[in-house]
């Protein structure tokens, strides 16, 4: 990736010859907690329903005939427009992009809070959603980060049409990058096209009011929040921690971690143990997600719901394991290369491309963030892996599990 | 000399140079695709499903997909995924009803291992016993190992917790008469739990013959050396003289004969509802695309006329997602309107589709153009990476049986018109040759 920065516009560019498409995200930090639960949600929606010339049915019209593809998406610590689309429609893309960012009406505001309830409730029915929902508001009590989806249905209509003007306001204000890649050769043109174009993208060192996030808000080791739903094949069930996140020290080794112990496909530890041997589950893994500001390394299994506690002893007992025991050198070694493999995997396209290079940019990791990140995963040791396990041992910890109530009594 | 004769070269779109397909005096097939990238993709189509099945032995293609990835004469079970994963592999399978298939995705450096053993996977699975885990008849009392058995059967459960799943199963089951796709291709806790290994190890004798499977490769290398390493790790075991399996008749479904409304209700809150037809089978290139074209212009993306009708421009939205989509098989392709909605508004939103369905014999010039471009931009996303071609070309290798039908698919594609899809239309989607299944919460 190659950084130009013209007109105060951060710009990360990567060439991709022969190349069909181009792809292009606009990155926008989130630097404060939404007044609202829902309420950035809600902005992304409305940004791609109408502009200043355009109704939301034109703007549909024109983006799918010409076929340049559009997703908004507000996560926690960021909103991300992605834009993806022929490489002759360039201009005309980045005309629709400019649009949308500057110009959009909002005046769809309550069709699109109806659409959003409908959507939440819907999303509700799925036991895994409606298990994960409580499972992350529970870990982040008291935090912005538990704003999910069942609290946003408790909080929607607080939100007004005026609050979207706001959330746009602080959004053009704050921190921002634009991350292309595509079969470009001269980046100095493309530069040029932005700083003229698009002086609202000028970047803001805007500072975060997002509070740090280190440990979990209860005084038990282990908290555990039962739900109860009547007529279900599965038992739902998370466990998780808050961790270190990627500006740590421990975040590669727990990164590698994860991989041996949940996250490395048909072979990690979970996926051998309880489901191959024990015949346990269907789906069986473990995660780690970074935040800006904390870190979640969770659990999870889907299984017959009087399996619950065996899910979640076995669960133990493999952490448990690889905090005693450092993993071999074979697995050891080949935990780094699935880990990196993964990467490439998850990076052939320009679309991957630019969405994980403006993410690693935007959150201060710099440029080509991965290839570092690969040097320092060649680096551990096992006794590195055993000690993030033995780290994430000694922190507390909260168990969610969702099931027919008959099936919920185990402590 | 290679026992692989060329058979022939597909110009596949978007490609710098032809696919091209070999073919052994046993019939195994090979499709070497060259496309310059880091990753590369070894992946064994091959042509059974649940449309090779009988209600004794509902789900065993599934089940067998599962058993494959338990050892061969050469590797313990586990050895494949935990050598695979560990230089960096993506590796997995699926079972759907024409097809089972098994790929590697995996850095190019590492392809030869992958080859290698992937061929080892697909000729020699020895499926051990005491893998398949014991029989038991399901609902008495279960064994105290559970093994493979219990995760299929977990994986049954975790399809009916979902409700999508639950509408669709019950609306492809009244869609067909007596053709297999009628099932369901995971199977039945039922089968799943009592099946012999013996039983499962002479369906893979049975169809997982030579003549039966397509190998693709899919990477930066020379057909040459591609096609030495194939000859020398594929050496098919011969099992021309067991009993084979039997299947089911297979008389092609191209019409709902008793259209029907499935209602059920569950422990949700939202009303989900989907219409189903029955068409032409996706050989017939020009009506399938014509289906893929009608789909885009009914229901996907925001711009669609059902999202546009029920959605957009609704002033009192009761449907919360609406969409269409086009599924294609050897004996005959399904056409779906699915739609999320408020549960209270049922027989609203039943009338208000099948309006829709009428109108849909008009088309207009905008429509036309913009559904096209999608359906060629649409082709190009399949070129993108080695996984995603490596599928394409599989499909058409196995469903379609035959690669020339992607060659000829941007062709057929401008020959098509306005007049030729209101055509299609009428033909397939029409509102009294559906069947619709709907999931309500319980007392609406």
């Amino acid at each position: 990736m190659q950084h130009i920065l013209k007109n105060d516009i951060d710009i990360i560019f990567k060439e991709a010859k022969n190349t069909p498409r181009t792809a292009v995200c606009f990155y926008f930090a989130i630097d404060k907690p939404e007044k609202f639960s829902g309420s950035y949600g809600l902005f992304a929606k409305l940004l791609l329903q109408g502009t200043k010339s355009k109704t939301a049915e034109q703007l549909a019209f024109e983006l799918e005939a010409k076929c340049i593809d559009v997703s908004i998406k507000a996560k926690q610590d960021y909103l991300k427009v992605s834009f993806l689309f022929l490489n002759e429609d360039f201009e005309l893309a980045m005309q629709y992009a400019k649009d949308i960012l500057l110009n959009s009406t909002f005046d769809d505001f309550e069709k699109e809070l109806f659409k959003v309830k409908g959507e939440i409730k819907a999303d509700l029915d799925v036991p895994r959603i409606l298990a994960s929902d409580t499972f992350v508001r529970n870990l982040f009590e008291g935090h912005y980060y538990s704003n999910t989806a069942t609290k946003t249905l408790e909080e929607i209509d607080n939100i007004k049409k005026e609050d979207m003007f706001e959330i746009h306001k602080q959004i053009l204000n704050s921190r921002k990058v634009v991350s292309i890649v595509g079969d470009i050769s001269d980046i100095n043109s493309t530069s040029d096209f932005f700083a003229q174009n698009f002086d609202f993208m000028k970047t803001n060192n805007s500072k975060s009011e997002i509070i740090k996030l280190d440990e979990l808000n209860f005084n038990e080791k282990t908290k555990i929040v039962k739900i109860s739903k009547q007529d279900l094949n599965q038992a739902q069930v998370f466990q998780g921690w808050l961790v270190p996140n990627i500006d740590s020290e421990f975040y590669p080794k727990i990164s590698l971690m994860n991989n041996i112990l949940g996250a490395s496909g048909l072979s990690s530890r979970l996926f051998v143990e309880l489901r191959d041997k024990q015949g346990l589950a269907y789906t069986v893994r473990s995660s780690y997600e970074t935040l800006s500001k904390s870190a979640v390394f969770s659990f999870y299994i889907a299984t017959e719901p009087q399996n619950i506690k065996k899910s979640l002893d076995g669960f133990m007992s493999e952490l448990e394991k690889l905090s005693k025991i450092p993993p071999s050198k074979e697995e050891l070694e080949g935990g780094k290369e699935n880990l990196i493999g993964k990467l490439e995997y998850f990076t052939q396209t320009n679309s991957q491309i630019a969405s994980m290079e403006g993410y690693n940019y935007l959150m201060g990791l710099g440029l080509d963030y991965s290839e570092r990140f690969a040097k320092t995963i060649y680096k551990i040791t096992a006794n590195d892996v055993s000690k993030a396990a033995e780290l994430i041992l000694n922190k507390k910890s909260l168990i969610c599990a969702l099931a027919p109530k008959e099936n919920l009594n185990f402590n | 000399m290679s026992k692989y004769k060329k058979i022939k070269e597909v110009n596949y779109p978007y490609l710098s140079s032809p696919a091209t397909v070999y073919e052994a005096e046993n019939g195994h097939k090979v499709v070497i695709a060259k496309k310059e990238s880091h990753m590369a993709n070894i992946s064994t189509w091959v042509k059974t499903g649940s449309i090779n099945e009988n209600s004794e032995n509902n789900g065993v293609s599934h089940f067998l997909e599962h058993l494959m990835f338990k050892g061969t004469t050469n590797y313990k079970a586990g050895v494949f995924d935990r050598t695979l994963e560990s230089k960096g592999g993506i590796i997995n399978a699926a079972t759907w009803k024409d097809y089972t298939y098994y790929y590697v995705t995996i850095p190019k450096r590492s392809f030869d291992l992958a080859l290698h053993m992937h061929a080892d996977m697909m000729i020699d699975p020895i499926i051990p016993e005491f893998e398949v885990g014991p029989q038991f008849e399901y609902g008495k009392e279960e064994p105290e190992i559970k093994r493979e058995r219990h995760v299929v059967i977990e994986e049954i459960r975790m399809g009916e917790d979902n409700n999508w799943r639950r509408v669709y199963s019950s609306l492809n089951n009244a869609m067909y008469e007596k053709h297999p796709y009628k099932r369901e291709v995971i199977g039945t806790r039922e089968i799943i739990a009592s099946i012999p290994q013996c039983e499962i190890m002479r369906y893979y004798q049975t169809f997982y013959s030579p003549s039966n499977l397509t190998t693709v490769v899919v990477g930066d290398f020379s057909d040459d050396e591609i096609l030495a390493k194939i000859e020398s790790e594929f050496k098919f075991k011969d099992f021309s003289n067991i009993e084979k399996c039997k299947s089911d008749e297979k008389i092609p479904e191209i019409k709902i004969k008793s259209p029907t409304v499935i209602e059920q209700s569950g422990n949700v809150t939202t009303g989900y509802m989907m219409f189903g037809f029955l068409c032409d089978s996706a050989k017939n290139l020009k009506e399938s695309i014509a289906l893929d074209i009608l789909s885009t212009i009914f229901g996907e993306g925001k711009s669609s006329r059902l999202y546009n009708k029920f959605i957009e421009s609704s002033n009192e939205p009761y449907v919360y997602q609406i969409e269409t989509c086009h599924y294609q098989f050897k004996d005959g392709d399904n056409f779906f309107v699915e739609a999320s909605f408020d549960p209270s508004k049922k027989d609203e939103l039943i009338e208000n589709i099948k309006n829709e369905l009428t109108n849909l014999t008009k088309i207009t010039q905008e429509e036309f153009e913009k559904a096209k471009k999608r359906a060629k931009v649409n082709f190009a996303q399949e070129t993108e990476t080695v996984s995603e071609l490596a599928d394409s070309i599989g499909y058409y290798m196995t469903v379609c049986e035959d690669l020339e039908c992607a060659a000829q698919y941007l062709k057929i594609l401008d020959e098509i018109d306005i007049a030729y899809l209101e055509h299609i239309a009428e033909k397939y989607l029409n509102n009294k040759a559906c069947s619709i299944s709907i999931l309500c919460p319980k007392g609406v």
